[in-house]
């Protein structure tokens, strides 16, 4: 059996999977005390199931999330590396930032060297301001960390009692900016996130649960918890991950549909196609801050059940404040969701309190309840509806750096509207009916999210790049650079060396089992020609396991992990 | 200052090459991809990036004559290339963005009118299939073409010559140096359209001084005087000082405030294969310069300012040059155009056109119609040969968009005359007033026809 909680900031939701069959639901209040509230959930989905039966729990939470837009994590100081390019005016990241002279180019050669004068300096300007965690983060580092190698043992050696992040470890893509970023909330919320792990731990531990234990990540994959404390990062968002996930399980394989996800404040849209949950082509972005983390594409639309809905003049506008609940719950304002109830849509608060809410917007302009209701519906579905279609458009727009990627350009349409969350049911049948698809709310909506979590399966990617002229080549997800030391070193030898490097992640991970079926995502070969002589190759290939859930709910089928 | 965008559109064709060692193979854009992806581009908030798009070959037909058809000379790569700069005319003309980039291979500047094959890299011209297409689509008239790839941009000027509404201005390294062996002074444009060419060779080892002297002195005041609605830059890299394949020494920066001072509406990439050494930073700067952002800080990790200093002689020699170019120009409504290109109802040029990449030599005699009330329609004989094999003979008509009813109804006379003659295998209708191409193959008896 398998358990999947989802840890968010008001509430906690679990679900107990049975041979894809779900055996039991809780959704429990989330506490300051993250223990109290896992137990509490465990308790209830466990009633007489012995803790040998659970052979997985996977977690899904948005507590490091929130850290991030509550800024509750320690200060961490940058030393950037940034070389020559963009005006170094760019970097400005809300701490304290050194710039200190150096570069490497896009081969990995170093154009201009550290001087250890400018690191001290830096460091001791950071322990001036009180600075105890740094982050150390280059240009092209990706392609050579020895500049931020640097960095990192000089202040190791300074102050062998502080934290340092190296980018190249963080965040292996090329996008410096990105980077920085990415290391910065790294190092800014890595004991926080152990914090989370122990009180998993110690609360699976006194409930005699023995299973594998895994966390979701944004991009709908898992890792084994005990394992991720390296990069807390990419379990940021997670909780759009996992409701999309959760859809994924509770339809049939194969289905294209958008999941809205109506809350109170802001509506979460997601794309399944084909069956598969749309991966973001960029990093997710956290708090208007741009990442490397790889995530879903989610779009985040700030309209929801509890938005503020106002006449200005002859018009009514929803905004996308909430001020309180809904007028109907004893809320301040008129909302959707008091709408919705004078439609009859939700059997939400009290009937009286909507009209009332609904007839303060109304009768200035001399409309009936219901006219002003329908027109505040009809003003969110069309906030709604015209961000999927816009998703859709940007799903077109990706770039394409390949022929054969801008030949299978696709143009896909959705057969079904598939909403969760709380102010789904009110608003699905009509937004389904305007982009002509079918409504579909499945049964556990409303702990999608759990559901999510307990189907998600681990995947693991490897990202090699090797230049033989070089003679070197990195590996993306690890931060490793290392020789090639086979001569001549042709595509195949590239390919099955980086299938080792899945494998050897696999091992490291726990998930050796994982990789008997691997894809390759990418394979290409850049001849390098000199003075028209032939003087290496450069190979960019990616390799992954597939991509997948555990079992579809409802239909008894069971994948294998 | 406008809020408005700078729209990108990179197509590396990461799986395309001429053949695998060839300089237009898919290493080309791989390290300006690095380079640009590293920076954050991508994510600026000046910048929108693009997605391609595939041209139609109609959208060729409208441009080239290509033989016997586009299909056979076309590859899914050209299409792309010249769909991505289409894409970024339509948003520049939209109002989506204010001025656009495409970074796209395979380049286009040396594809003439007629397309027996593919020479000097190129295969379809990027930027004329542009400018026919901005004023089909768009009602575009007026355009300016200004050329600052190393090698003379031929193919733009032998598709542009007779046409008075493009300028077309091309600086590069002296023809007797370095391919195509063109692009000298003397060649102005027909009678139709004189000078509203205007070639700029310069010697081998100009460097930035020099390029900025041609900039301020020539190319900026002609192209405000001409007045265009539209600026394009063919933005070949090749004059950079480490290029393999050109002698000039420009530096990145050079092209970056040349970028800013032209203020080009669309920018096309041409050729350059100093791929490590000058491709990352001649496009970042270029990128930044249509953004409006900083480029000082980007620089060739091997420069230093004042590195290339400038020969006296070799200046003064551009100086007379541009003195020369500039009266030809301003004086360009007053000369005798019978003394110069003769009387009667055609003028002619006969050309030999050598395919360097596919090796094919073609012959072509050229005429076009002098008509007093519109530029003229177009005639020409083509007798391309590959190799040993038989060679193919065509006949191709062109009407220009702004011809007249009589020019008009001449030139369709005469592509029902020549599809009688057993002389050439294929003939070719190009009346660009009503977007229709035709083409008549003579072995099969067989016409086609597309209509924009």
């Amino acid at each position: 059996m398998y358990i999947g909680i989802d840890v968010g900031g008001t509430c906690t939701d679990a679900v107990l999977l049975d041979n894809g069959l779900v055996r039991a639901t809780a959704i429990v209040p989330s506490s300051d005390d993250i223990i109290s509230s896992l137990l509490q959930a465990l308790d209830q989905i466990m009633k007489g199931v012995p803790a040998e039966l659970i052979e997985r729990v996977v977690f899904s939470t948005t507590l490091i999330t929130n850290l991030i837009a509550e800024k509750k994590y320690d200060p961490v100081g940058l030393i950037l590396i940034p070389g020559p390019g963009l005006s170094h005016d760019h970097y400005k990241y809300n701490t304290a930032t050194y710039i200190i002279p150096g570069a490497i180019d896009y081969r990995g050669r170093e154009i201009m060297p550290l001087r250890y004068e400018d690191i001290e300096k830096a460091v001791e300007d950071l322990n001036n301001k009180g600075y105890k965690k740094v982050a150390a983060v280059g240009k092209f580092s990706v392609r050579n960390n020895k500049h931020e190698k640097e960095v990192a043992s000089r202040v190791k050696w300074l102050h062998p009692e502080w934290h340092v992040e190296m980018g190249h470890q963080v965040a292996g893509q090329l996008n410096f900016p990105r980077r920085a970023v990415t290391t910065m909330l790294t190092c800014a919320t890595r004991e926080k996130y152990s914090f989370f792990v122990d009180s998993v731990r110690e609360a699976l531990t006194r409930r005699g649960i023995e299973g594998e234990v895994f966390i979701l990540k944004a991009d709908g994959g898992t890792m084994p918890l005990n394992k991720v404390t390296g990069v807390p990062i990419e379990t940021i968002f997670s909780g759009p991950a996992a409701s999309t996930l959760g859809v994924q399980a509770l339809l049939p394989p194969g289905e294209t549909a958008v999941v809205v996800d109506i809350g109170g404040t802001t509506t979460d849209l997601a794309l399944i196609l084909g069956g598969q949950p749309l991966l973001a082509s960029r990093g997710a972005p956290v708090y208007e801050q741009l990442t490397q983390v790889r995530a879903l594409a989610v779009k985040s639309v700030p309209v929801g059940g509890d938005s503020l809905v106002e006449r200005v003049g002859r018009e009514i506008l929803v905004y996308s404040e909430r001020l309180g609940p809904p007028y109907c719950l004893g809320g301040p304002m008129p909302t959707p969701s008091d709408a919705l109830r004078v439609l009859g849509l939700t059997r939400l608060g009290s009937d009286k309190k909507a009209h009332e809410a609904m007839e303060m917007l109304g009768r200035p302009l001399g409309m009936s309840c219901s006219e002003v209701a329908q027109r505040v519906v009809k003003m969110v579905i069309d906030i709604i509806t015209q961000e999927i279609e816009e998703m859709f458009i940007q799903w077109e727009q990706e770039p394409a750096y390949r022929v054969w990627e801008v030949l299978q350009k696709r143009k896909e349409r959705p057969g079904m509207v598939v909403g969760v969350g709380g102010g789904a049911s009110g608003f699905i049948t009509q937004i389904a009916a305007r982009i002509g698809c079918n409504p579909v709310i499945p049964p556990y909506a409303p702990v999608a999210n759990a559901i999510g979590a307990a189907v998600a399966m681990p995947t693991l990617q490897v990202s090699l790049r090797a230049d033989t002229e070089q003679g070197f080549y990195t590996i993306e997800q690890e931060g490793f650079q290392g020789k090639i030391e086979k001569d001549p070193f042709g595509e195949e030898d590239a390919l099955q060396l980086a299938n080792e490097w899945l494998r050897k992640r696999a091992e490291k991970y726990g998930l050796g089992n994982m990789i008997e079926k691997t894809e390759c995502t990418r394979r290409d070969v850049f001849t390098m020609v000199r003075n028209w002589i032939t003087t290496g190759r450069i190979y960019d290939i990616c390799v992954q396991t597939p991509r997948g859930i555990v079992a579809h709910i409802g239909t008894g089928t069971r994948g294998e992990i | 200052m406008s809020a408005k965008k700078t729209g990108l559109i990179f197509f590396p064709a990461f799986d395309w090459a001429i053949s695998p060692t060839h300089p237009e193979r898919e290493e080309r854009l791989l390290y300006t991809r690095d380079q640009i992806f590293e920076e954050g581009v991508m994510d600026l908030p000046q910048i929108h990036e693009y997605a391609p798009r595939l041209a139609s070959m109609h959208d060729i037909s409208r441009t080239h004559f290509c033989v016997p058809r586009v299909q056979s000379q076309v590859t899914e790569a050209h299409l792309i290339a010249a769909g991505s700069t289409l894409q970024l005319g339509d948003s520049v003309i939209n109002g989506e963005i204010k001025n656009g980039f495409a970074m796209v291979r395979p380049p286009g500047h040396h594809a003439m009118r007629v397309v027996h094959g593919n020479r000097g890299f190129c295969s379809i011209n990027n930027e004329a299939i542009l400018v026919e297409y901005l004023r089909r689509r768009h009602g575009i008239r007026k355009v300016a073409i200004v050329d600052s790839d190393a090698h003379h941009g031929d193919g733009t000027q032998d598709i542009f010559y007779h046409d008075p509404d493009v300028l077309f201005i091309s600086f590069h390294q002296d023809g007797r140096t370095i391919f195509p062996g063109t692009g000298f002074t003397n060649e102005l444009g027909g009678p139709g359209a004189y000078a509203r060419t205007l070639n700029v060779p310069l010697p081998p080892g100009t460097a930035d001084e020099t390029f900025m002297y041609v900039v301020d002195n020539l190319v900026l005041p002609v192209v405000r005087d001409f007045q265009p609605e539209i600026i394009i830059n063919s933005a070949g890299q090749d004059n950079h000082y480490t290029d393999p394949l050109g002698s000039m020494r420009f530096t990145a920066r050079a092209y970056a405030d040349f970028t800013r001072k032209l203020k080009p509406d669309l920018v096309v990439l041409e050729g350059g294969y100093a791929i490590e050494t000058a491709l990352p930073y001649i496009n970042l700067a270029i990128i930044l310069a249509l953004a409006g952002a900083d480029y000082s800080y980007v620089m060739e990790p091997d420069y230093w300012p004042g590195r290339f200093k400038e020969s006296p002689e070799r200046m003064s020699k551009v100086h007379k040059m541009v003195d020369q170019l500039l009266e030809t120009w301003a004086k360009r409504d007053q000369v005798d155009l019978q003394k110069i290109f003769g009387t009667g109802k055609y003028y002619q040029r006969k050309k030999f056109i050598y395919y360097d990449t596919d090796y094919i030599e073609e012959e072509q005699l050229e005429k076009v119609c002098i008509c007093p009330d519109c530029p003229g329609y177009i005639l020409i004989e083509s007798r391309g040969e590959r190799n040993y094999r038989e060679p193919i003979r065509i006949y191709a008509i062109s009407v220009p968009f702004q011809a007249c009813n009589a020019c008009q109804n001449e030139a369709y006379e005469i592509y029902e005359q020549y599809k009688a003659r057993a002389k050439y295998d294929y003939v070719y209708m190009q009346d660009k007033t009503t977007d229709t191409c035709m083409a008549f193959d003579k072995k099969k008896g067989q016409e086609w026809m597309t209509e924009g």
